[in-house]
Parts: structure tokens; C-alpha cells; sequence
């Protein structure tokens, strides 16, 4: 046995071992996500002073109402279907009225705005006075969710054992690249030791600096950065040898500014309610630069959505998704005024209607999808969503009567290898590279696929496959999909309606460029030229990413749970071993008598 | 926060629906990556690592008909073998789709779905494929077709080897014209399509093997009958005329009218079978269907269609010369198949070309053949199909001298007319009933005129070279 075939069994022994490598990384981080959970006592109970019958209150921000989709539901028809809203800050506890129709009352006094409300406080709606009590007196067990993990478990990996896995996944990534067959050259080493300074350097201050006890969404978000900077690495080609250097530097910078962006972001929203009053600052702010952008942008495949700042160009529309997502949500006794929600579709309409303007319909397409989910996620309306669809069908049939070039893309959907010298091209191309990796890539640097112009971004799927294999290939978009499981089951958890709403969101508008990217490139979709988060090349869109995976970082209670501590009125947040339990409601079946009411000073 | 909670169902749907279309696509990539893969535009197949590492291809006898040497894909030495063998072996222009260089790419260089097509060529495991075709018997065929296009089947009617597959238009794998010559010359139509598979032609008298056939299993005193034939008839308003050479006017017999391929008596004996029965027994004789391939390359489909044609259609489509939407096609292979079958007492028995692929199951002996055999004729009509066809060819040997590798054989000549001015196709169909050489075989030769003068020598010539 000679050299060569001993190098090449390592080089392939490497590739086999990588993908499995993925898979075990990926189930880590969402293992390692289902654990450390508060248990799911009350935080507070409202006892009904009428019956002595206790309500546990379970979330941090709850409606109360007539209505059966209150969280806490009261069958007295003198309370409005939604009535007020019973939401804990750091300063405390608030009673919220949100236009009901006899008013909210809070030791007799009625409440305008956010009213504090102190234990023994009493809160009246409609004929029905409620008692704020602590939470640990009420003792009832809850059924627990699926999502979590049970305490008596295995437990799951320390997240800087977690890290350790994702350095040598990257670690070995840059010794496959190191020898690819056009290429030997110690470049992804030298990539590789940047990407662990970096990472190592976030790890450090985020736990130690800011002494957060998870890492699981950072972890994600690095280990598919590293892909992308990995893959790129080795994207030269015949005419521009240096390619692969930028497209890595590239890659690697704006992945650090996407972590302070994402440090930024995260800090940011710690308060719920500080977003509320700069909200129409940033939805004025993604209007100017959507406005330059429709000024000055350079058009690239037909598309004008860059502009050009001295040697960097950047994609505005990218920075906008995170704004869009920020204007989206409210906190729940903000998030049913109707100003605030016409505001939003005034904004969505903006926004779609420039980046179609611009020419670049993939992105109007997210837009647009991001759109019906936070509508949806807010109203909770069908007829809304169908509104906005038929809308949005006279749109697309405006468009293609403007531009009929855009049909001919729709035309190719589905018969892509009819059309493989022409409209096409891209997919077959990406398809048969897929193929041609098999199960394990045919190594980082051999494949073809990055010869094919601007497949970098468009048909990266097919890069990673080709070059990593399927197996790594699907499970990135696993690990979307799993994010978006796990922003569903954080969404009771989290301390505000906007940290729900904008954690759903932002997954679900990951979910759809993964689609659109991948299916897409698969000639399943039709080809709109979207990036696939994180991994295509493009510093506006990796920094977006880590935008707006702040969003589901900052749903989860835990990462401000340190600093939550002094000020908590209970032992309720100390992360003891106790089982979990899921939310549900308490309904209150029978209202007080008149004669209570009046006494109590309820009008009526 | 329960009814967000309750609404985020919509992005858990958008998940899954998401996931849903993933578990789609690796259900085409695992089902469509080797097609894939195939693609003229795939780099791996065309660069360093494609071709130039794939196997060896070798034919019957274990001649070297493809392999490589420096780096380079190389063909069989002589010439007009490599011209004769260009269709079944491919070339690097993978344009011919069905053949073995395009089919077998994925065994020939080593490519497997878990693998990919990215190892290092030193852990390669490429194989070589052995077809089942003779190079000298090929290579004769196709001196013998000259500068005609058209096409030259022979295959072994009880095992179902290939032996011979010949296509005109061809040119030399390694000295393959421009895609502009190709472009520019008429000659050159076509030259990509692999006529034995992928071709259908207007099958002319040929045809009158399936009208025999389904006259023999309808009309119970087929052979006790006098038809009276006098060159021509009138059905239907318009004359059809005996067009072949017919020395026979008169009152002919079933058989004679058979060998002497009387137009006349087998348009009014398609009247008689009717449409229903016609088409019946041209489908279970394998027309209209693409069922059947050979060794995994598909076989391009033949058409029979009688459905509420009038008289005369019905009677031109029994003749092998039907018109607009009742034309009819046949492909050389099936109409070899045909063949086989009536000699092989009516079981067709699939074609197959690739001998061995290196694969597990022939390693096991595994027959991958098997199940794709039909029944196309009744024993008793397949006897009688038998002395027909032998009353032709003793007739082509007295009138035209016509042998086939001086082989006791049956045949039929077809002499199909094109309709667009040029002149007809020739056919020969036929076998030969030597028992240890069982061959039936079909060739076509477009422009060629007679069958039995212009089809009839090249199944002499790739008989007389299997037989030699």
C-alpha cells in the first residue's frame, strides 16, 4: 500500500465520519435544548374572593376574558370576550384594561394603562373580584409538553463540551479542504483558526460576561456559519483563483458582526416594552433604506437590491427581514389595538411592495409569507390571511402582466430537465451534482457545482451536498425545521407576546428561505434566487441570520434569567430538578352573585 | 399567550410541510440520482474522473470494445468496427442515451449512491461490463448496410442474447464530427438515435406476419380457401394494388398469398378480422406497449391502431401501411422478437445485451431476464406461422437467390413506401432454424427499395459472420 491510498482512506474516512459527525452536533443542540427547564409552577394565583377557588396564573403576560381563548377564562357576562390583560415585568405584576366594556378595577380604583398590582391586591372585571396570591399556593399538577425533557432524564452535554464538538467538526472540515483535488494549501487551517478564536472568544463572554447557562441557538447558528465558511473556502475557480479566500473572509467577517448584532439585539429587547416605543423608529428607519436602496442600488441579476458603499456592497432588504420582525409583535395589551396592527400592514405593504419594485420577488416572497404568519400569529384571523392571499394573487397577476420575463421561471418549475440549456440550467446542474455526491460528498474543494455562476448563493444546497454529501445536506434543513419546533415550544415560556410572536416568526421565515432555497434549486419550488440562511455566501444575509435568531434566543426565559434573579418575587425561578408540567387553562364556571358584586363595589 | 401558543400551529404546519418536501426530494434523489447523474453536463463523468476510470467493455468473445489507456477512452482497433459498434458502446458526447456508456455509466465507474462519485481513483471500484454482441458479426452488418441508413437486429431467439445491433447513420468514437457537422449534414439526421432501439418505420409486408397470425386464430379454414387476386382491388372507393413482385395473378392460396406478399388478399382479410380482433393480437404480439426492455434500456414503442378506422384504412393498416392517425410503426427489435417468437413455438423471449455487469446478481447467476417473456402466439399458430414464412423464403431463394448464412431460415420481406417521395424501406424479418443457431433478426434499410434485394444481404452477411 503506497502513500497516496493510505492518504486517500483517511481523506475518505474523514468525509464518511463528518456527516454522522452532523447528525450527533444537531441532536446535541436540541437534546441539550429540551433541558434546564423551569418547573411549571404558578407564578402567582388569583383567588376569587366570592367561592375561595384559586386560578393559577402560568404565563407572563394573560388575558383575561369572556371569551374560551382567554387564559384565564371567566364566565360572567358582565366581562368584554377580552377584557384585560394580567402581565408580569421586572418591576413587577400589571393589570392591563384592553377596552372592555365596564372597565378593570383594581382595589375599587379603576385602571388606566398598566396598573401595578401588589399581593393581596384585588382586581375586579365585570361581577368578578380576583385576589392576587403568591403562586406556591396553588398545588395542582399540569400535563407536561412533549418538547421538554423529563428531570430523571440522561443528562444532555455541557454546552462547552457542545462547542468542543463544533471546533472539531470545523477542525476536521479544513483538513478535508486542505487537500481537495485542484487545491493544497493550508488556507481552511488558517480559516479554521479564526473561526475558533472567534467562537471560543462569543462562548467565553457569554457565559462568563453575561452568565448564561445555555448556548444550544449559539451553538446552531456556529455550526452551520462554519459550514458556510468552510464551503467557501475552497469556491475557487479557473477564472478567479482568489475567489474562495474572499468569498471565506467574507463569510467569517460578517459572521462576527452577525454575533454582535445578535449580542446587540438580544440586550436590546430585554425589556418587552422598550421595543413598543421605538417601534415606529425602526419601521421609519427600514423605509429610508429601502428608499436608497431604490435609489441607489446596482441591479445584479435583475434584480437592483444592493447598494455599493466603497469597496463592500451591501443587501439592505436582508437588514429589513430583521426589522420587519421587530415591528411585527407587541406585548399582549399592546398587541390587539388596532393602530398597532393597521401600522403593521401599512409597513408589510411598504416593504413588499419595494423589494418587488426592485425586481427581487424571491425576497418579497418571504416577506410576504412572514407577513401572514405574524398576521396570523397576532389576529389569529383566517380572513385576515385570505384577504391578504387574494390580494396577493392580484399582485402576482399584475406583475407578470408588468414583466412577463418572471413567468418564464414559473414556466421551468417541474420540467426543469426539459428545459436544461435554458431557463433550466441552474437546477439540473444543481440536481445532478446532489446525485453525484451520494450519501457523503465527494469532499470539500471536488466539487463541480461551484463553477456554475452565482451557485454560491442560489444553489448552495446543491454545493453542500455535492461536496458534503446528502446526509449533511439534510440536516441542516432538519436543524431548521427543529428550530422551529423548538421556538413552538418555548412560546408559553417566554416572558412577552412579542418574544413568542417574533421567535415564531423568525423561524418560520427561516423555514421558508430554507424551502425556497432548497426545494427551489430541487426544481420542487420554483427558482427565486433566495439564500439559505447561514450557509450561502453573502455578508448581509449571514448577518440577518444571526438577527433573527436573537429573536428565538431571547424567547427563551432562561437567557435573562441571571440577571432576572434579585428582583424576582420567588424561589419560582431557581432551575431545581422538579417535573415539567404544560400550561393549561382554568376555566371559572360560576360568577359572583349581584349581591357579592355590589359589595365588593363592582358596578352594575 | 394559550391562543399564540395555539396559532404557532401555523409555523409548526409550515415545518412540517417544509420537512414533507424534504423527505420528497430524497425520495427522487434516491430513486433518480443514477439518471441524474448520466447528464452530458455532469463534470465528475466528463473530467478525470468520469470515463477515463470506468471499466472495460468487452463483447461476446472478450474482445476489448471499450476501455482505457494513458487516460484516455479508447475503442475497438478496427475502424468500421468501432463505426458498427457506436450506438451499443456510446461515445464521450453521451448523446446516444441507450447505450451502454450512457446506461451502465454508474456501474462502469464504480458509482453508488452511498459513495458518490468523488473516491480517489486509486479506491475505485470500477467494473468492467460484458455485452453480449459479436464485434465481427456487427462489423460485417454494418459493410454490408454501406452508405444506407437503417438498421440491423440478430438475437438468439432461446437464450435472448443481442449478437448483432447495427445503426446507420454512425460515425467513429474517436474521430467523432462536430457538433456543427453534425448540424449541417443531412447524413448525419439522426445519428444520435440507436435505430435498432429507439426507431420505429412503416413496416410494410412485414406486417403481414401479424395480419397471418391473427387470420389463423379467426378464421378457422384460413388454409382450405381460394382467394381470387387480379393486382388489384377496390375497398372502400380506392383501388389497392399488389405492388411487390407478384408473379402469381389468380386464383392464390393462403400460403401463396403469404409468400408472394399479396396486398389484395390481406387487405380483405384484415376486413374480415375486423379492427377489435386486429389490434388484439398485434398488442399481445407486443404493439402499443413499452413494457419489455433490453437489459434495462428501453425499446422504443410500436404502434398498431385499427379503432373505428373505415374499410380502407382497416384494410391499408393490414398491410402494413396505414395512414394519419391508424399508422402503423414497428421497430426493428420487436419485429426481431416477432420473429423469434414464431420459431420459438410463440414465446418471445426478451433481448437482453449486457452479459455481465460485475453486479451481485450476476456474480449469484442470477437471471435478470426472466420475468420479461411473453406468450405472443399460440403454439399451434406459431406452426403454422412456421410453414408460411418457410414457403417465403424457399420462395426469395429461387426468385432472388436469397440465403442467409446458408442456414435453413423463414422469412418475410417488406417493401414499406414512406409517402414523402423518397424511396420505400426495405425490410427482412425472419430466422434462421438451425437448432445451433438460433437467430432471428430484422433489418431495416431506409431508401433501400426491395426487401428482398436490398434488406436480405445484410442478414446474410451478420448470419454468415455469427455462423463463421
Amino acid at each position: 500500500m503506497n502513500f497516496q491510498v493510505f492518504l486517500d482512506v483517511g481523506i475518505v474516512a474523514l468525509r464518511a465520519i463528518l456527516p454522522i459527525y452532523a447528525v450527533v452536533i444537531v441532536y446535541q443542540c436540541f437534546a441539550s435544548a429540551r433541558r434546564h427547564r423551569r418547573p411549571e409552577k404558578p407564578l402567582v394565583t388569583l383567588e376569587i374572593e366570592a367561592t375561595g377557588q384559586k386560578v393559577p396564573v402560568l404565563f407572563w403576560e394573560n388575558s383575561i376574558g369572556r371569551s374560551k381563548g382567554s387564559d384565564i377564562c371567566v364566565a360572567d357576562m358582565a366581562v368584554s370576550r377580552d377584557h384585560c390583560v394580567l402581565l408580569r415585568r421586572q418591576e413587577g405584576w400589571f393589570v392591563s384594561d384592553i377596552g372592555s366594556k365596564f372597565g378593570t378595577f383594581v382595589n375599587g380604583e379603576p385602571a388606566k394603562g398598566r396598573t401595578k398590582v401588589n399581593i393581596d391586591d384585588e382586581i375586579t372585571v365585570g361581577n368578578t373580584t380576583f385576589t392576587l396570591k403568591r403562586g406556591d399556593e396553588y398545588q395542582r399538577k399540569l400535563r407536561p409538553s412533549w418538547f421538554f425533557s423529563k428531570a430523571s432524564d440522561k443528562g444532555s452535554l455541557q454546552p462547552y463540551k457542545l462547542m468542543l464538538l463544533i471546533t472539531f467538526f470545523q477542525l476536521f472540515m479544513a483538513v478535508e479542504a486542505c487537500f481537495s483535488n485542484d487545491r493544497q494549501d493550508f488556507l481552511p487551517l488558517a480559516f479554521f483558526g479564526g473561526l475558533a478564536v472567534i467562537e471560543w472568544a462569543f462562548f467565553c463572554i457569554s457565559s462568563y460576561a453575561f452568565n448564561r447557562v445555555n448556548f444550544e441557538m449559539e451553538a446552531l447558528a456556529l455550526f452551520l456559519s462554519g459550514i458556510g465558511v468552510m464551503i467557501g473556502v475552497r469556491q475557487n475557480t479557473v477564472s478567479a483563483p482568489d475567489a474562495g479566500f474572499r468569498m471565506a473572509l467574507v463569510q467569517l467577517i460578517s459572521m462576527t458582526v452577525g454575533i454582535i448584532l445578535f449580542s446587540f439585539i438580544v440586550k436590546f429587547i430585554e425589556k418587552p416594552d422598550r421595543v413598543d416605543s421605538l417601534r415606529m423608529y425602526i419601521m421609519i428607519a427600514a423605509v429610508i433604506l429601502l428608499g436608497i436602496n431604490i435609489v441607489f442600488g446596482t441591479v445584479t441579476n435583475g434584480a437592483a437590491n444592493w447598494i455599493r458603499l466603497g469597496p463592500i456592497t451591501v443587501q439592505p432588504s436582508e437588514f429589513v427581514k430583521v426589522a420587519f420582525i421587530f415591528v411585527g409583535a407587541s406585548a399582549l395589551d399592546h398587541l390587539q389595538t388596532k393602530r398597532n396592527f393597521i401600522e403593521f400592514i401599512a409597513f408589510s405593504a411598504i416593504c413588499v411592495g419595494a423589494l418587488a419594485f426592485m425586481g427581487d420577488f424571491g425576497t418579497a416572497l418571504i416577506f410576504f409569507l412572514t407577513f401572514l404568519l405574524i398576521a396570523f400569529m397576532r389576529s389569529g384571523d383566517f380572513k385576515t390571511i385570505i384577504l391578504a392571499l387574494v390580494a396577493a394573487v392580484f399582485a402576482v397577476i399584475l406583475v407578470l402582466n408588468i414583466k412577463p420575463y418572471v413567468a418564464d421561471r414559473f414556466a421551468t418549475w417541474g420540467h426543469a430537465w426539459e428545459y436544461a440549456d435554458d431557463n433550466g440550467y441552474q437546477q439540473v446542474n444543481a440536481m445532478i451534482y446532489t446525485a453525484s455526491g451520494g450519501l457523503i460528498g465527494v469532499g470539500l474543494g471536488n466539487g463541480y457545482l461551484k463553477y456554475l455562476a452565482a451557485s454560491e448563493s442560489d444553489l448552495v444546497f446543491g454545493i453542500v451536498s455535492e461536496e458534503m454529501g446528502l446526509i449533511v445536506g439534510f440536516t441542516i434543513a432538519a436543524a431548521i425545521v427543529a428550530m422551529c419546533f423548538y421556538a413552538r415550544a418555548i412560546t408559553t415560556r417566554s416572558r412577552s407576546t412579542f418574544y413568542s410572536i417574533t421567535a415564531n416568526c423568525a423561524a418560520g421565515m427561516f423555514v421558508v428561505q430554507a424551502a425556497l432555497n432548497i426545494l427551489g434549486a430541487m426544481d420542487i419550488l420554483p427558482l427565486t434566487g433566495v439564500t439559505l440562511p447561514y450557509i450561502s455566501a453573502g455578508g448581509s444575509s449571514m448577518i440577518a441570520c444571526w438577527g433573527l435568531i436573537a429573536f428565538i434566543k431571547a424567547a427563551d426565559e432562561r437567557t435573562y434569567a441571571a440577571k432576572r434573579r434579585p428582583v424576582a418575587e420567588k424561589a419560582d425561578d431557581t432551575p431545581d430538578e422538579d417535573e415539567e408540567i404544560y400550561p393549561g387553562t382554568v376555566m371559572i364556571r360560576e360568577p359572583l352573585t349581584r349581591e357579592a358584586a355590589e359589595k365588593r363595589g363592582g358596578r352594575r | 399567550m394559550k391562543r399564540i401558543m395555539r396559532r404557532s400551529y401555523l409555523v409548526l404546519f409550515v415545518a412540517l410541510a417544509f420537512f414533507g418536501g424534504i423527505c420528497f426530494l430524497a425520495f427522487r434523489v434516491v430513486t433518480q440520482s443514477s439518471t441524474w447523474i448520466q447528464h452530458p453536463y455532469n463534470g465528475h463523468a466528463l473530467a478525470s474522473d468520469g470515463l477515463a476510470s470506468a471499466g472495460e467493455i468487452t463483447d461476446r468473445s472478450g474482445t476489448k470494445i471499450a476501455y482505457n489507456e494513458d487516460g484516455q477512452r479508447r475503442y475497438h482497433d478496427d475502424e468500421a468496427t468501432r463505426r458498427a459498434l457506436m450506438h451499443v458502446v456510446g461515445d464521450k458526447s453521451m448523446q446516444v442515451t441507450t447505450s451502454i456508456q450512457n446506461m451502465y455509466r454508474a456501474e462502469l465507474t464504480g458509482y453508488n449512491f452511498l459513495l458518490g462519485m468523488g473516491l480517489p481513483s486509486s479506491l475505485k471500484s470500477n467494473r468492467d461490463v460484458q455485452l453480449t454482441v459479436d464485434s465481427d458479426a456487427c462489423k460485417a452488418a454494418y459493410e454490408a448496410l454501406g452508405d444506407h441508413k437503417g438498421a440491423c437486429v440478430v438475437y438468439n431467439y432461446k437464450t435472448g442474447e443481442v449478437l448483432v445491433s447495427v445503426s446507420s447513420p454512425t460515425y467513429d468514437p474517436e474521430n467523432a464530427p462536430s457538433y456543427e457537422e453534425i448540424e449541417d449534414s443531412e447524413w448525419y439526421d439522426g445519428v444520435y438515435l440507436d435505430n435498432v432501439l429507439s426507431s420505429t418505420y412503416t413496416p410494410g409486408s412485414t406486417f403481414k406476419i401479424i395480419t397471418a397470425a391473427a387470420a389463423i386464430e379467426n378464421i378457422p379454414d384460413i388454409f382450405e380457401r381460394e382467394f381470387e387476386c387480379d393486382g388489384s382491388i377496390e375497398i372502400g372507393g380506392n383501388p389497392i394494388n399488389c405492388t411487390d413482385a407478384h408473379s402469381k395473378y389468380g386464383k392464390i392460396s393462403f400460403e401463396e398469398a403469404f409468400a408472394h406478399s399479396c396486398n389484395v388478399v390481406f387487405a380483405q382479410l384484415a376486413i374480415e378480422i375486423g379492427p377489435e380482433k386486429m389490434k388484439e393480437t398485434a398488442e399481445k404480439m407486443g404493439f402499443n406497449s413499452d413494457k419489455v426492455r433490453m437489459s434495462g434500456i428501453p425499446i422504443a414503442k410500436s404502434y398498431y391502431n385499427a379503432d373505428g378506422a373505415d374499410e380502407n384504412t382497416l384494410a391499408w393498416t393490414g398491410i402494413g401501411q396505414g395512414f394519419g392517425d391508424y399508422e402503423d410503426r414497428a421497430n426493428p427489435l420487436r419485429m426481431a422478437m416477432i420473429a423469434g417468437a414464431v420459431a420459438n413455438g410463440g414465446r418471445a423471449v426478451s433481448p437482453f445485451i449486457v452479459e455481465d455487469d460485475g453486479s451481485l446478481a450476476d456474480k449469484l447467476g442470477i437471471d435478470k431476464n426472466k420475468d420479461g417473456d411473453t406468450d405472443m402466439l399460440k403454439p399451434s399458430t406459431a406452426t403454422q406461422l412456421q410453414k408460411l414464412m418457410k414457403a417465403a423464403a424457399v420462395y426469395y431463394d429461387s426468385s432472388y437467390g436469397i440465403k442467409v448464412g446458408d442456414l435453413p431460415f423463414c422469412a418475410k420481406t417488406g417493401t414499406a413506401e414512406r409517402g414523402d417521395g423518397k424511396a420505400e424501406t426495405a425490410w427482412f424479418v425472419g430466422y434462421s432454424e438451425d437448432a445451433n443457431h438460433p437467430y432471428a433478426f430484422a433489418i431495416v434499410v431506409e431508401e433501400g427499395g426491395s426487401g428482398a434485394t436490398a434488406a436480405a444481404p445484410v442478414a446474410d452477411a451478420a448470419v454468415s459472420a455469427l455462423v463463421s
